[in-house]
């Protein structure tokens, strides 16, 4: 069902997907290692370090050793990923041995002990003019995060138009949106689902996108991953000139402007930019590590919502399954109502969406509490969506005039096994399946006879 | 407790046993722990009287520990290293990941790391150092553990209240100096509180006898203490053991606990006993017979036959 999320989560697969020439070059660079260490599982980094300063290779068998027999399952993730990333290098002589991909290894050692610089040297300040404090740079980022959502979802809504192409645009709309002809575009199931998931998870499905689409354009899928990454080692705040980078780069990084990774600054003779916490909290949000983020609703016993925003697109989002009854400068607030919420279920959205959503975003007050949301609003969201269930359709065959009881009852257990009965009414000896075991029903009868 | 030298220290111990009392489970941290992010709380020893004496020089030791800390910092963005050190006089934080990575250095986050540790470190030494001079009538050779450990609880306890949203906390004392068994109430006052706040105290020993505090500190509150035995190598058994994260721990075989040096240090000669006498009001350990209780003052009832507690007096608790 949330097709969208597994994209989203998986970017990971998709650097994985690379070619071993391209994974090969990727490690070249000591940033690439130390991020891609980072979005690996727990188990998996602990191995990566355990392993660090072994030449050679270990057997399979006496990795087995260093886990508990509970966390083998895990265990197996682990060591898939790494054989996966090729960070680990199969052997299999007589007994089965890994090994540390070497160019991956002497990044990693050289880090440990001599440190990390930064990717590149940061402007002095007597250069760049007046740089914007933090808070603005959270507040900027946020801001052109938001009106990219809205232009996304509605071109109309959005107050400056992005630079994306609109054939850009519409790459990023295939899949969230659908237009039926004539019709204005609406959002599609998996468009609302991305609306409820966090910040990061819809950057990285609008990357991801952003990537696979860069391949059809003539772009490199490894560079453009590998400057992704290494965006994420900048400080956030700091200013980097913009002619460090490469022609190639430079394009990309006004795209990343727009999406509110970096603030693009020009001065009098240089230009500049300066990474926001977006793109520096870029490989956090790689691993599955739960969001970090704090909340802006409270949910009352009586189905009122009040959400402590500004923003025009937690107020959209909200539209989407409650009906919003005023706003003031800092609040909105609304009511969460049979119809609202059918307007939902309508869009496809599940009740278990809505209520997952409500408690990702708590406000940090009713977070505290447990449950954040009322239960009593929960089971009511959820008996409202399981009132529009109660009548389920299958296509189905009918089945009658049995020759005799023997075939009849054959008939019943034959579809039994497959799962495919629905109904039998052995006085009469009629039946009825489903349509997709129709046609073995078909050759069963058929073989009986 | 009283011939604490340094003024710090005194403040500290009494703020212990208020602490021990008053402690409040903090909620929502039995929840199940999903991530990795982790906050290490590493205490280490900078006691010269055992550095001068031991096989493993210092410095060799500090570039083993730096290696270790930038591995925690590479595992996660989010990790968070605070470094405290244990000196002979007093104890003080010299490093902070969390303060130091906004600073901009000119030459980035890793060397800052190096840089300041180092710096730090050096001015702690020399005022540790000044400290010691003072009070030079009453030398006491031990480090200050308890200090420290009450520090690394201290700054837990406000990373805890500090929201919903902080990393796991856990504490690894890097200690090579013997027990010091004047400090043992307020040792165990910590190693309880820290039990109470689930916080798990690791500790890698490095001296030559081990240590009855930092094995018990560890057993009570579930974390880990191993003794390397090749110390060259002690790189590799902090990354092994020690770089851990709690969540991993449920599924990695750690080195367990092979036998525990239980022995408690009396309230009265700050000695280690294994069989005295214990207050039944407040559970004080005494070596000798008591009239009162020194710590709750209880007056303990004569015993019933006063020549057989002479003779036997190591096994006879007083009756109250």
């Amino acid at each position: 069902m949330p097709q969208v999320k597994i994209i989203a989560k998986n970017f990971m697969d998709m650097v994985a997907s690379l070619t071993a020439r391209d994974l090969d070059n990727l490690y070249q660079n000591p940033f690439i290692c130390e991020a891609i260490l980072r979005s690996l599982p727990p188990l998996a980094k602990k191995y990566v370090l355990q392993m660090l300063y072994i030449e050679g290779s270990v057997l399979a068998k006496s990795m087995e050793e260093w886990v508990l027999a509970d966390g083998f399952t895990k265990h197996r993730v682990a060591i898939d990923r790494l054989v996966q990333l090729r960070i680990f290098s199969e052997e299999k002589k007589k007994e089965t041995s890994y090994r540390l991909n070497p160019t991956f290894q002497t990044n990693l050692q050289k880090h440990l002990i001599y440190g990390g610089a930064l990717p590149r040297e940061p402007m002095p300040s007597n250069v760049t003019v007046r740089l914007p404090t933090l808070e603005e740079l959270e507040a900027y980022a946020l801001g052109q995060w938001e009106c990219f959502l809205l232009q996304l979802i509605s071109s109309a809504q959005a107050e400056k138009p992005t630079n994306f192409s609109s054939s850009m645009m519409k790459v990023f709309q295939r899949g969230l949106l659908i237009q039926r002809d004539k019709e204005s575009p609406r959002l599609s199931e998996s468009g609302f689902q991305f609306l409820l998931m966090d910040t990061s998870a819809q950057l990285w499905y609008i990357i991801r996108e952003y990537i696979s689409n860069s391949q059809e354009r003539g772009v490199n899928q490894a560079d453009l991953i590998s400057f992704l990454l290494e965006l994420s080692f900048h400080v956030a705040g700091e200013a980097y000139n913009v002619n460090t980078l490469s022609e190639l780069q430079k394009n990309m990084i006004k795209d990343f402007a727009d999406l509110g990774l970096v603030k693009l600054q020009q001065g009098r003779k240089d230009s500049w930019f300066i990474p926001t916490k977006l793109a520096t909290s870029l490989s956090i949000s790689l691993t599955d590590s739960s969001s970090r983020k704090e909340g802006f609703v409270v949910v009352e016993t009586n189905f009122r919502i009040y959400a402590y925003s500004t923003s025009k697109l937690h107020c959209e989002i909200l539209r989407l399954f409650s009906r919003i009854e005023y706003q003031l400068p800092n609040l909105i607030v609304g009511a969460i109502t049979k119809e609202s919420l059918y307007n939902a279920f309508d869009n496809g959205i599940t009740a278990d969406q809505i209520i997952a959503f409500l408690q990702q975003n708590a406000h940090p007050r009713v977070a505290e509490r447990v449950p954040s949301v009322p239960e009593n609003v929960c089971d009511q969201i959820r008996l409202w969506e399981s009132d529009l269930n109660r009548v389920e359709a299958t296509p189905a065959y009918f089945y009658d005039e049995f020759p005799s009881r023997d075939v009849f009852e054959a008939a019943c257990d034959y579809a039994r096994d497959r799962s495919g009965l629905l109904w039998e009414d052995s006085k009469k000896m009629r039946l009825a399946v489903k349509a997709e075991t129709h046609t073995h029903m078909r050759e069963f009868l058929r073989g009986q006879s | 407790m009283a011939s604490a030298p340094s003024k710090l220290y005194s403040g500290l111990s009494l703020a212990l046993s208020t602490i021990f009392f008053f402690f409040k489970v903090v909620e929502g941290l039995d929840s199940v722990i999903a991530d990795d992010v982790s906050l290490v709380v590493v205490l280490l020893d900078t006691n010269p009287f055992f550095w001068t004496t031991s096989s493993f020089p210092f410095s060799h030791f500090l570039s083993h520990v730096l290696a270790f800390l930038n591995a925690i910092l590479t595992l996660n963005q989010l990790n968070q290293v605070v470094i405290i050190a244990t000196g002979c006089n007093s104890c003080d934080y010299v490093y902070d990941s969390s303060k130091t990575a906004n600073q901009s250095f000119g030459n980035g986050r890793m060397p800052t790391l190096c840089a300041t540790l180092l710096q730090n470190l050096e001015e702690f030494m020399t005022k540790d150092e000044k400290l010691g001079i003072e009070e030079a009538e009453e030398r006491i050779t031990g480090s200050l553990l308890s200090g420290s450990l009450s520090m690394a609880l201290c700054y837990i306890q406000r990373v805890f209240r500090s929201g919903s949203l902080h990393p796991q906390p856990r504490i690894l004392c890097l200690q090579g100096s013997p027990d010091g068994p004047e400090q043992y109430v307020a040792i165990m006052n910590a190693i309880f509180s820290a039990q109470r706040s689930m916080v798990p105290i690791d500790s890698c020993y490095i001296g030559v006898q081990n240590s009855a505090f930092l094995q018990q500190a560890s057993y009570i509150t579930g974390g880990v203490h191993h003794k390397p035995q090749q110390l060259d190598g002690l790189f590799q058994y902090l990354l092994t053991i020690f770089a851990t994260d709690l969540h991993s721990r449920s599924f990695l075989q750690l080195p367990k606990p092979v036998g525990v040096d239980f022995r408690a240090s009396c309230f009265c000669h700050k000695n280690t006993i294994d069989m005295g006498y214990i207050c039944s009001v407040c559970l004080s350990i005494f070596c000798t017979r008591h009239k009162k209780c020194s710590t709750c003052g209880s007056t303990f009832g004569q015993a019933q036959s006063d020549d057989a507690s002479a003779t036997n007096r190591k096994r006879k608790a007083p009756d109250s």
